[in-house]
């Protein structure tokens, strides 16, 4: 077994698991809504990084802003289509869910439509570039991954901590009805919120597509592992969803290189389902220090 | 300490007017066609049971009720109307409009710092500006949390809570504090010194309404009680009066 390929694959699964994870945690913790559609809003970005490609540039950072604008954009279109009319109405949870699958499948058939079932492939963004050390090889791929994820997550989290629109979709994520008593508005927020976790899936789209291809479902995979990553990790909490990527990416690299790649969903699930079992509120519940009130 | 009225105190502008205000939860009605009137620089009690509409009352005036209908009028803004769901939609707008509610219990960020939470509450945009000097005037107020502000919220006790939820209500610029029961759930020292810095606070040109069961702890130092039984204002006293009469609550 080689521990260093196993310790480079995770770091790059870790990243981009975690970015889809912090998106969806975002916007359920904030606003209530189980963004279903999140997988079509991901194929979104890496057509819009695709079409980028294909007519503007194929230089890296124009194929990666284009991405993640589209991914942005689509957000807005999720929100406007699914939250805007239906967040004030009686159970919207379910409401919300409903909406997200309607126009996840009627986004994916749209694109399904328009470019077909081929899938598309990006341009290398990172280069071809690679290094080697004790034995581990270090691809501008992964290497590309790992820096624009975590650059990308950084500035998020750091925005969310000092800025005044931060401090709002905090407030919102911890507790809604305070949040609109100390003038939050529901709306404007959930706008940005929609807006920036469309950007984080468009990022991820452009990076997982460094290693698959941009396809019509693409988006349908990534959106059920983000999704249990999200829960596992306590839906709402940003360090918890983080924590689980992590663990879950060691956990798909390990199983891919011992038992076989076609085994990974099942150890995964298996995995989720036991901290689940030990945890019922997910890595969340041993790090949040509150008070019960 | 009591007030007396001056005469030009009638002349005051209304912060609040409330007109014909009934409001509930789907099948439910709980407020039944409310008056209520509030003019600048007053404290006002509103006394009652459990169950009787105070914290509707606050929660209508915030739009947060689950339907609502009669006039609301903030500062001269008409912020009530008829309503039918969507309870919180306009909140934000109303808060903007002046309004600073204190809620029943304490509605926490549980995981921001007690700094945090005060900024939190100068989210509009003129008290956003101000929100240092604020800050240092709420500290002012509740000197124990000076200490406290980098911790986060969720583990404070219930006291300090109170203060943080309280001092998040100042920190915004508002014309109308509605505070609801200031007391509950605390230790009864601690519940009469929240309620003492309460009355301490320079009002000047805004007013505040707290709603309280425990008639005592508002004698005398507001400058009108009025009982609250099933969703209707009843028997209004001016402070000399309440000093004098018995209350049933």
């Amino acid at each position: 077994m080689d521990w260093g390929i196993i310790a480079v694959d995770a770091l790059q699964l870790a990243c981009i698991y975690g970015t889809l994870a912090v998106g969806i945690s975002i916007t359920w913790s904030s606003l209530g809504l189980i963004n279903l559609a999140y997988g079509f809003v991901f194929a979104a970005g890496g057509y819009g990084a695709w079409l980028a490609a294909e007519h503007l540039s194929e230089h890296g950072i124009a194929v990666m802003s284009a991405g993640i604008l589209t991914g942005a954009l689509f957000g807005i279109v999720v929100w406007a289509l699914a939250f805007l009319p239906i967040h004030d109405k009686p159970n919207f949870t379910m409401r919300g869910m409903i909406a997200t699958v309607a126009i996840s499948l009627i986004g994916n058939q749209t694109l399904m439509w328009y470019f077909g079932p081929r899938a598309k492939a990006l341009p290398e963004i990172f280069g071809y570039a690679q290094v080697e050390y004790a034995g581990i090889v270090l691809t501008a791929n992964t290497a590309g991954t790992v820096a624009s994820s975590i650059v990308l997550l950084g500035v998020v989290l750091w925005w969310m901590k000092s800025s005044r629109r931060g401090l709002e979709i905090r407030a919102m994520m911890m507790n809604p009805h305070a949040a609109s008593l100390v003038g939050i508005g529901v709306r404007r927020t959930g706008l940005y919120v929609m807006a920036l976790t469309g950007a984080l899936a468009g990022l991820a789209s452009v990076l997982l597509s460094q290693v698959y291809y941009v396809s019509p479902f693409a988006g349908t995979t990534p959106l059920i592992k983000g999704l249990a990553i999200a829960l596992c990790g306590g839906l709402g909490s940003i360090a918890g969803a983080l924590i689980a990527a992590v663990i879950l990416a060691v956990n798909e690299a390990i199983t891919a290189a011992t038992i076989g790649g076609q085994y990974v969903l099942i150890t995964q699930f298996g995995l989720i389902i036991l901290i689940i079992l030990i945890r019922p509120r997910g890595i969340a519940g041993i790090l949040d220090r509150a008070r019960e009130a | 300490m009591p007030v007396d009225r001056q005469p030009d105190d009638v002349a005051r502008p209304d912060i609040l007017s409330v007109r014909g205000l009934s409001a509930g939860y789907g099948p439910m009605r709980i407020l039944h066609d409310l008056d209520l009137n509030v003019h600048a620089g007053e404290r006002v009690g509103i006394v009652g049971l459990n169950g009787h509409g105070k914290s509707t009352l606050f929660l209508a005036i915030a739009g947060l009720t689950g339907w609502q209908r009669g006039s609301i009028q903030l500062n001269g803004h008409e912020v009530g109307g008829t309503r039918s769901q969507g309870p919180g939609r306009y909140t934000h707008r109303v808060v903007r409009r002046g309004l600073a509610l204190i809620p029943q219990g304490d509605e926490i960020f549980h995981g921001l710092t007690v700094e945090e939470h005060l900024d939190s509450g100068a989210f509009t945009k003129t008290a956003w500006r101000e929100r240092r000097r604020r800050k240092a005037w709420v500290l002012d107020v509740f000197p124990p949390l000076a200490k406290l502000m980098s911790v986060s919220v969720g583990r404070l006790s219930g006291g300090e809570r109170r203060m943080v939820c309280l001092g998040r209500g100042l920190m915004s610029d508002a014309s109308l504090y509605l505070v609801d029961e200031p007391s509950l759930g605390l230790a009864p020292k601690i519940g009469k010194s929240v309620l003492d810095t309460l009355m301490a606070i320079e009002l000047g040109e805004s007013a505040m309404v707290i709603a309280e069961q425990n008639v005592s702890l508002l004698e005398g130092r507001v400058d009108r009680i009025i009982g609250m039984h099933a969703g209707k204002l009843k028997g209004e006293a001016s402070v000399s009066l309440a000093g004098a009469m018995r209350w049933e609550a």
